[in-house]
Parts: C-alpha cells; structure tokens; sequence
C-alpha cells in the first residue's frame, strides 16, 4: 500500500538541504547554498517552509558585524525524513 | 538547483539524498596546520635537543623543549584566528577536536609525571600518544598517510626504550616525521587540490 510521500520534503531543494544537514551537526547558509547550487533567495524561502514545518532549527546572529545563518536539523525533521525514506522504499520495492 | 515539486521521480529523491551525503563527504575542515605546526616544532626541538647533548655535550639539552610553551602559544593564537571561519560543522571536527584536546591534556600530565621520575623514557610514552592520536584522527577522515603514521609509532614506540638516551631523541624525532610532518604536508596538499577541483 502507498502512503504519501511528505509533500514538505518531496520537493528537490528542501530535500536537498535536510540530506545536507542530517549529516552534519550544523551548516552555514551560504554553505547550504554552495553545496545545493541554489539562489540565496529561493533557498531563503525554502529554508522558511522548513522551519515553519519543524524539520530544521535557524539560528540569526552577527559575525564580524556581518548577518550569519545558522542552519540544524530538528528531531522532527530527522523523524520526517526516516518516514520519507521508508515510504521511498516501498516506492521503489512495489515498482522493481 | 531548483525547486522541482513536479515530475521528481522516487528515483530522482534518492539520488539526490544519495549525493547531497556524498558532498558533505569532503566538507571536512583542514586541520593540516596543526599537524605542521607541533611536527616541524617537535623536529626542530629533537634536532637541537640532538645537537646540544651528542655534539657540544651540553648538560642543558632539555632547554630545547622550552620550545613547547611557544607552541602552545602559537595553537591557541590560530585556534582563535580560525574560530568561527568553518562554514559548516561536523560531527567529526567535534570528534576530532575532543581527541586532541584530551591528549594535549594528557601530555601535560606526563610533563608533571616526568618531572618527578626522570625523563629517561618519556619518549617512548609521547610516541605512543602522538602515534594513537594520528591513528585515530586518520580513521575519521579515512586519510591513509595518518593511519599508517600512527601505526609505525607503535613499533618505533618499543625501539627508543632499547636504545642509548642521544637514539632515543633521533627516533622521537622520526615517529614525529612520519606521524605528524608526512601527513601534514600530505593532507595539505589534498585539500589544496580538493579547492582547485571545486573551482
């Protein structure tokens, strides 16, 4: 039986940036954006969707006077993405 | 990238969750400085320790190691300069850090244990640390030249206790060469040319 596939994480960019960060402790924006080859700004508001859902922490602070990004997964969004991966599986399992 | 939210195939999520590790992969930061730093610092007190004891035999030798204090100096000074400069945070720059901090320690405490009972072996025991540490540092990072660096200090390690004292010098200051200065200079050059392919 299929379930759903998270539409949160079903989506290029946003699955891109939890890949990144569950193997990680904790990533820079523009890091993110270098390594996901993305635009600051639609990075930006995936990175929102993100947070707004409960899947990444985003911490704002100044380093050397200049704004900093500071991006980690969430409990939730390490949770989301076992379930997103396991539902992948059976995807793939039902289509072989 | 963009986001896709259409036509993004069950195959196409893996593969991207597939490289999106694999990035991360390389984005471990180079630490090689160190390595540098405490190998050639080490080097250049075992040559002058050498020099003093076997050629001019002088009996203050040991004022070679007043080295170390500046080492120390020098580590914190670039700690500080690079704090905050790495762009993402791994659990194995963590890993790494807590290792060597707590060797650092340890060395520290051999240097009171030492000062007490006489410095005749010491050596043997800083090879054992600088080897487990290399070994250790190597397997985190799967760098090959550290693995084996820490390996050899093990056998080197045993070598220096059936040695003469002026030996035992010339073989801290090998076990340094090979675990700390080849590697070094190796891993340096890894991510120098890792910088170039990314560019």
């Amino acid at each position: 039986m299929f379930k759903e596939l998270d539409p949160i994480l079903h989506s290029q960019l946003r699955l891109a940036v939890v890949s990144l960060l569950l193997s990680v402790k904790e990533a820079e924006f523009t890091f993110i954006r270098e390594k996901t080859n993305s635009t600051a700004g639609n990075l930006s508001v995936q990175i929102n969707k993100l947070k707004e859902a409960g899947y990444i922490e985003v911490l704002k602070q100044f380093k050397d006077n200049y704004p900093q990004t500071i991006c980690k997964i969430a409990p939730q969004g390490i949770k989301a993405f076992e379930a997103y991966v396991k539902n992948l599986q059976s995807y793939l399992t039902i289509k072989k | 990238m963009k986001n896709q939210e259409n036509e993004f195939s069950p195959e196409q999520s893996l593969k991207l969750i597939t490289s999106m590790i694999e990035t991360t992969k390389n984005s471990i930061c180079d630490n090689s400085i160190y390595f540098l730093l405490w190998g050639w610092g080490i080097l250049i007190a075992c040559a002058v320790q050498y020099y003093m004891k076997a050629i001019l035999n002088n009996p203050n030798n040991g004022m070679a190691w007043l080295i170390i204090p500046v080492l120390v100096v020098l580590q914190i000074f670039l700690v500080f300069k690079r704090r905050g400069k790495a762009k993402v945070k791994t659990f194995i720059s963590d890993a790494s850090a807590y290792l060597w901090t707590a060797i650092g320690f340890a060395y520290l405490a051999m240097a009171f244990i030492f000062a007490k009972t006489g410095w005749e072996y010491c050596s043997s025991f800083y090879i054992i640390l600088y080897g487990m540490g290399t070994f250790v540092s190597g397997q985190f990072i799967k760098f090959r030249p550290l693995i084996i660096g820490g390996i050899i200090c093990l056998p080197l390690a045993i070598a220096a206790v059936y040695v003469d004292f002026d030996s035992r010098i010339l073989i801290l200051g090998l076990s340094i060469l090979v675990s700390y200065i080849i590697p070094g200079h190796l891993l340096r050059a890894k991510y120098k040319k890792q910088n170039l392919v990314n560019v």
